[in-house]
């Protein structure tokens, strides 16, 4: 049976490799964070080393938009989405503060040994794509992309 | 993420347990202050229970590193776990800072 938004039977579809969510800008959520990233590496066959980088860039991340975008507000809300196809993985942060110019979170040079700018600089290390765009409320989103090799098939 | 302190002569010991990030390194910071203002030294660090630091922690760590050279004392780090070795590589801070295998190590 088909209802007047096409989708098929009394449920809305879910595709089965999308992950997606909002959690309030608390920091006291990044082991969340984390555990979710982990978690949605490990079932996407995502090897532990790299699995790690994605913990690491998704904390960096999320705490500059907490900091950058929300000004350190706890109760603004921070979408999700993470979607594994054939070879990569794709992360989603979407806030729905004003658009922040990427530039004013750039990273340090380093060489200059000084306390803070290194969150950038650990994204774009540990991520092979990171793209910021103004998204439909106003703010920002960004997309990170890790390719990685696809899992062996254990019955070949 | 707990934190316990000793001291030992002119020696601050912190023992950092659980993960480090931006909810938890204000309480780091707050911690070794108390030693800083004290001018401890060495003042150790031991990370061998941390299961995760991010640039906030490292931050944390770069400004009691440059708060002990103000009055001419040391800061070690001892225990790095593999993972968050390699995090201090990708940041370029392993030769900025004294990464000792232990406490003992650290401490001579």
């Amino acid at each position: 049976m088909t209802d007047t938004t096409g989708r098929q039977g009394d449920h809305a579809a879910c595709a089965p490799d999308r992950l997606e969510g909002t959690l309030p800008s608390h920091p006291k959520y990044l082991p969340l964070v984390r555990a979710i990233t982990v978690e949605a590496a490990e079932l996407a066959g995502i090897e532990t080393e790299t699995a790690r980088h994605l913990m690491l860039a998704i904390t960096e991340a999320w705490s500059n938009v907490i900091r950058h975008a929300y000004h350190n507000a706890e109760d603004q809300r921070i979408d999700f989405r993470f979607e594994a196809s054939p070879g990569e993985l794709l992360i989603e942060i979407e806030d729905h503060a004003t658009w922040v110019d990427p530039s004013r979170i750039a990273s340090r040079p380093l060489d200059q040994i000084r306390p803070g700018g290194l969150g950038v600089h650990l994204i774009q290390s540990t991520m092979d794509d990171v793209a910021y765009t103004r998204n439909e409320h106003g703010g920002t989103t960004l997309r990170l992309v890790k390719r990685v090799a696809p899992a062996e098939d254990p019955t070949s | 993420m707990k934190i316990t302190h000793e001291t030992e002569g002119t020696a601050a010991i912190f023992t950092v347990c659980g993960q480090v990030d931006m909810h938890t390194s204000p309480e780091l910071r707050g911690s070794l202050r108390k030693a800083l203002e004290g001018r401890a030294t060495p003042l150790v660090v031991d990370l061998g229970q941390v299961s995760f630091i991010d640039s906030s922690g490292l931050a944390t760590l770069i400004e009691a590193l440059q708060a002990v050279g103000r009055y001419g004392g040391k800061l070690r780090l001892c225990g790095l776990a593999p993972d968050v070795r390699k995090l201090f590589d990708l940041a370029r801070l392993s030769t900025i800072f004294d990464l000792r295998d232990n406490r003992d190590a650290a401490l001579k």
